[in-house]
């Protein structure tokens, strides 16, 4: 069975007369393990296809499920916990917590998702850190790190818990592109470490360069869909 | 756990904010403290005044004569009463008392030259008027009534407004048990200078013996029992319990507080105006804390979506934010307690010195020029457990407002 089936998704916007349809019916399914990119112009539905996937909202119609269980069907705790035990999501502006430390902010998706005891906790999230180059970095706070650290703090953050599922909107728009390779670099490696299936929404060629699934999408419609090996 | 890390490292990010919101809660705290300990003090200092040379724990008499003394009325003599030995027998082994002596209160009019004053009298018998109240230890002039015989014992300021000295002539005069008028000659055995207003003004204290036989009354009677107990709690208990015994023989039993009813009123409006100016003070800050919120939830619009992300829910949510709220109310509680506890404590043992604010004197309340306040731990605790409630309280609404954001508008706010 796919971790992910999308059926003839539909998304719409805005109330009475004046209605923006977001996404007109898309059909997908994604593997576990896989590297997705979707991309498209502005407007294209990138954003809101990845918020419906990460269960932060609902479709206006069709059915969205992930890992067996249907958005839709579920109230706000419900797709709380769903995201908190099954979805990382890594942010284009990193969106750390800027009163904890790099360590903190990932032990504290490690501990809302309740996976863990606290000395492996401790140890998985040193090992996390680590892994994304930031070991001798834990105590330092988002302000006293460069973009490029920020976010792979946050690639440790969505990874930490060990989700099924990555979701990326635009993660190295505002790194510089030495940072961005490094963060993709890192995010290759657990993909195929860890086996999580990543998503990403991006603009950037070089995110694309990196993905062996590629999807664009067109006014809110998926046009072209390309596998890599 | 972690949500209250977030919340307490919160209040630090803008330390300004919650400076100033703390602060309101501070001065609201140190206030509600001064201003109790004061009342408290105020309260503690005048019912003791008022025991120790008015009207002790308990006094006994009958219910008309306690109604026109109320009201200001001649004391009526008609309502004298002789005490018999089942009553005297029952107060006796009342738990708790201390002493017992009998009083006859009559009213007069001072004269002194060319000047009249009206005043209680006060007939008391010398032997036992020490074991339940302690004006002659106010003495500053001559010497207190001792036998039977005659003379009396006047207040300063009386004596300063007839100008009078010990060994000076008096009259009293007044009317008999018959309503004859009569008068009572002879020098003022001496002066007392109590810490009760109406007491040296208006009161002249006499020989018991003496005031009967001028009165025509019986040599037995007397208007109160007055009873002194070890201690105030131990005087409502057993005050409500000798007014049950003594219910069908015609008598009213009263504790000190019942006596002094224009104090207890007193006492509550103090009360009143505190609270309501501590209210006055909870309500701006309260309203503070809910600005507070409303604008931390503004500038961490993305946060919060970035927490619901991460699979917060909105119930967690909410708590970051009143925990945050509760750390404002704690802080400014916290210090209010600390500066307050400076406060109290100075009040406690060195006082405040009233003659520089008010003639208390002049507006009746029985204690010195001196007001000390009274320590009480537990208004600490619970003005504490308050203002940290009132801030939570207030932080509710605002929070769910936070929490109810929706996390996509939110992850893409800008």
């Amino acid at each position: 069975m796919s971790l992910l089936e999308l059926e003839d998704v539909k998304k719409i916007y805005g109330q009475g007369e004046i209605k923006v349809f977001a996404l007109r019916g898309v059909d997908l399914e994604i593997e576990e393990g896989e590297f997705t990119t979707i991309f498209g112009p502005s407007g294209s539905g990138k954003t809101t296809l990845l918020n419906l996937i990460g269960a932060l909202d609902k479709p206006t119609s069709g059915r969205v499920q992930l890992n067996g269980s249907s958005i839709g069907e579920m109230n706000k705790n419900q797709l709380a916990l769903l995201r908190r035990q099954n979805i990382g999501f890594i942010f284009q502006s990193f969106n750390l917590i800027p009163v904890l430390t790099a360590y903190e902010n990932v032990e504290f998706a490690l501990k809302i998702a309740e996976k863990g005891e606290n000395r492996k906790a401790k140890e998985k999230v040193e090992n996390i850190l680590s892994r994304v180059g930031l070991g001798d970095m834990l105590h330092r706070r988002p302000n006293q790190l460069s973009g490029g650290q920020n976010q792979r703090v946050a690639v440790a953050r969505a990874l930490v818990k060990e989700p099924k599922l990555v979701l990326a909107d635009e993660p190295t728009a505002n790194l510089d592109s030495e940072a961005s390779k490094e963060v993709l670099e890192i995010m290759v490696r657990m993909n195929k470490e860890l086996n999580t299936t990543f998503i990403f929404s991006t603009h950037d060629p070089m995110v694309m360069e990196y993905a062996r699934r590629l999807l664009e999408l067109k006014d809110g419609m998926i046009c072209r869909e390309e596998r890599r090996e | 756990m972690y949500l209250l890390k977030i919340a307490f490292r919160n209040l630090f990010r803008r330390r300004g904010r919650t400076l100033i919101l703390s602060l309101i809660l501070t001065l609201a705290v140190v206030f509600f403290l001064f201003m109790e300990s004061m009342m408290m003090g105020l309260m503690d200092i005048t019912f003791a005044n008022i025991i120790d040379l008015e009207t002790p724990h308990i006094e006994i008499g009958r219910e008309e004569f306690f109604l026109e003394a109320d009201e200001g009325n001649i004391l009526p003599l008609e309502e004298t009463f002789v005490p018999d030995d089942d009553m005297l027998m029952a107060i006796n082994e009342t738990q708790g008392v201390l002493g017992m002596t009998k009083v006859l209160d009559f009213s007069a009019d001072f004269i002194a030259g060319r000047h009249e004053f009206p005043v209680r009298v006060r007939a008391i018998d010398p032997l036992t008027f020490g074991e339940v109240f302690r004006n002659q230890e106010y003495l500053v002039e001559g010497e207190f009534i001792t036998g039977n015989g005659s003379g009396i014992v006047i207040g300063e300021r009386l004596a300063e407004f007839f100008d009078l000295q010990s060994g000076d002539f008096f009259t009293l005069r007044f009317q008999d048990r018959r309503g004859a008028f009569n008068t009572m000659q002879g020098d003022v055995k001496g002066i007392v200078s109590v810490p009760h207003p109406d007491m040296n003004l208006g009161t002249v204290f006499v020989a018991k013996e003496q005031a009967t036989k001028a009165l025509n009354l019986q040599e037995d009677k007397v208007s109160q029992i007055m009873v002194r107990m070890e201690n105030r709690d131990q005087a409502l208990t057993q005050a409500q319990k000798l007014g049950v015994e003594f219910a069908g023989r015609d008598y009213q039993v009263r504790s000190y507080r019942d006596a002094a009813e224009l104090l207890v009123a007193l006492e509550a409006w103090g009360y009143l105006e505190t609270y309501f100016i501590l209210a006055l003070f909870l309500l701006v800050g309260g309203i503070g804390i809910v600005s507070a919120i409303v604008l931390a939830a503004i500038e961490r619009v993305k946060e919060i979506g970035m927490m619901k992300a991460l699979g917060l829910k909105e119930n967690e949510i909410v708590r970051v934010f009143i925990l945050e709220a509760a750390g404002i109310g704690a802080i400014g509680s916290l210090i209010g307690c600390v500066l307050g506890a400076v406060v109290v404590y100075w009040l406690t043992f060195y006082g405040l010195d009233m003659e520089a604010f008010l003639d208390l004197g002049d507006l009746g309340v029985p204690m010195g020029d001196k007001l000390y306040g009274a320590w009480n731990t537990s208004s600490f605790v619970l003005i504490f457990i308050f203002v940290v409630a009132i801030a939570i309280i207030a932080s509710i609404i605002p929070s769910y407002w936070a929490a109810r954001k929706d996390p996509v508008e939110a992850i893409q706010h800008r």
